[in-house]
């Protein structure tokens, strides 16, 4: 942010939208965490945005879930839609094939970001589990076009910090990571 | 190009006066500047020691606000619905988390404090908590991130600097001036109080005005962040009939540090006085968004 947009109060925006490639990564990166690791995917992922309460919008969504339900009957993924508490959607898709997902989720927010919604996305969460079957979220934060790893653990809003960073020195260079750890925000509540 | 379109256009009008504010201001400050140079060497101490305090002022004051208010910082266990509001809202708004206050108070209000984007804190009252549904409560929090995202804390303090040393020279001038007949002090020193007096007058006014364009701006960022324009707007639908009815003790309190709040704790004042703008005028903004929600954004050329 340009000190003429702090001056103004300008500018929401961030500069050029991250490109799609760094959504794509997960594909390859998904080898490595798999073979490697154990940690495996629950066949599942979403993307989760704010839903906003005008015509043009929903007619963008269901557009975009008309196409997802047409693709899917060849790809063998599966949508649901739920809402959580704080008003946000989630669109889950269903698949055991980690490709079908990532292609899944980039024609969703595709579809928003075509439709000039892109910046109501709030992030993609693929959810995955480890060999004692923990629950391992990836989340991918569209801004900043970067991942990182989630583990929540028992408790009110805990997270397992330093299983996330394990994760991190595992994926290397493979995933780009956030590289400040203080954007590492974790999601509540993730329905998958 | 469809990446690069945001829900909502720019607001040209908003920016250039805001602008000029700011121009005004700092051809103030530089003609201040050029008397106290051309009084000579007492003009300057001046200014070094009246910058000294408001130095000091600048790097406790957060500590104070807080204290002020009556506030604490909350862990996500004592409050994990706001710590998750939040959190989500920084990703839309692309901030640090801040710190995160709650303030045992029934006069529903918010603000944000903070010197940079990393260190900034944003506090709600409980009254405030109570009084709004959650989608009210986001697009009240947004307001105060929006806050922390354009630096309105920074920027009205340094906007306030000269405008501090004016009013100090202008408490030295009443204390010593007055006190012995003509001789040393010159004619010099009239000129600095004169000047003072000026700038302090002006500077105020024109602080106002930027603080109420800075309001406008925080209100656009909030619903930018949400989607929900309406949902901030019928907030502040909300606060405005729930501050009227609130007694003056907590008011006075707060009187200090209503710069950065939601809503002007002090009943309003009105035009040029006002460090926000009047609420019909915020809510008549937020609707024009709302507005443009509604028709659609257009689709990709």
């Amino acid at each position: 942010m340009g000190f003429l947009d702090a001056i103004m109060g300008g500018k929401k925006k961030l500069k050029a939208p991250p490109a799609a490639d760094k959504l794509f990564a997960m594909s390859t990166a998904y080898v490595t965490l798999s073979t490697g690791h154990g940690i495996d995917t629950k066949g599942v992922a979403a993307i989760v945005f704010q839903p906003l309460a005008t015509a043009d919008f929903e007619a963008i969504v269901s557009e975009m879930e008309e196409l997802l339900a047409g693709t899917g009957a060849d790809t063998g993924t599966t949508i649901s839609t739920s809402e959580d508490s704080h008003g946000y959607r989630w669109i889950e898709l269903r698949d055991d094939d980690i490709e079908d997902l990532v292609v899944g989720v980039h024609a969703v927010s595709d579809a928003l970001m075509v439709g000039g919604y892109g910046d109501r996305v709030l992030a993609a969460v693929f959810a995955y589990k480890d060999s004692k079957g923990r629950r391992v979220y990836f989340i991918y934060n569209y801004k900043r076009g970067f991942w990182y790893p989630f583990v929540p653990s028992s408790g009110t809003q805990s997270r397992d910090g330093e299983r996330e960073l394990q994760i991190k020195a595992m994926i290397g260079t493979e995933l780009p990571i956030e590289p400040e750890l203080e954007r590492w925000f974790p999601l509540w509540g993730i329905p998958i | 190009m469809a990446a690069t379109k945001t829900t909502f256009t720019r607001d040209a009008g908003l920016q250039s006066r805001m602008l000029l504010t700011l121009f005004l201001l700092g051809a103030l400050y530089v003609a201040f500047v050029g008397v106290l140079f051309a009084a000579g060497v007492q003009g300057f101490m001046i200014l070094l020691i009246a910058g000294g305090f408001a130095a000091l002022q600048f790097f406790t004051s957060d500590k104070l606000a807080l204290h002020a208010m009556g506030a604490r910082e909350v862990t996500p266990q004592e409050a994990p619905e706001l710590h998750s509001m939040i959190e989500r809202l920084c990703i839309q708004a692309d901030l640090p988390k801040p710190k995160i206050a709650v303030a045992y108070t029934e006069m529903p209000n918010a603000f944000a404090i903070g010197k940079s984007q990393k260190s900034a804190t944003v506090c709600a009252t409980t009254g405030i908590m109570k009084m709004l549904t959650p989608a009210e409560l986001e697009g009240v929090m947004a307001h105060e991130l929006a806050h922390v995202k354009n630096r309105d804390v920074m920027i009205m303090t340094i906007a306030s600097f000269f405008a501090s040393v004016a009013a100090m020279i202008l408490q030295f001038g009443f204390l010593f001036g007055g006190g012995h007949s003509d001789d040393d002090d010159g004619p010099g020193f009239l000129v600095i109080l004169l000047a003072s007096l000026v700038v302090y007058v002006l500077s105020f006014l024109l602080m106002m005005a930027l603080s109420r364009y800075r309001e406008f701006s925080a209100d656009r960022g909030a619903a930018l962040t949400t989607g929900r324009p309406s949902a901030l707007a019928s907030a502040l639908r909300k606060i405005s009939s729930g501050m009227d009815r609130l007694p003056q003790q907590d008011l006075r309190a707060a009187n200090e540090l209503s710069a950065f709040f939601i809503a002007s704790p002090k009943k309003v004042i009105g035009g040029l006085f006002a460090t926000h703008p009047p609420m019909e005028k915020r809510i008549e903004q937020l609707m024009r968004l709302e507005g443009e929600l509604q028709r659609g954004v257009p689709a990709a050329a």
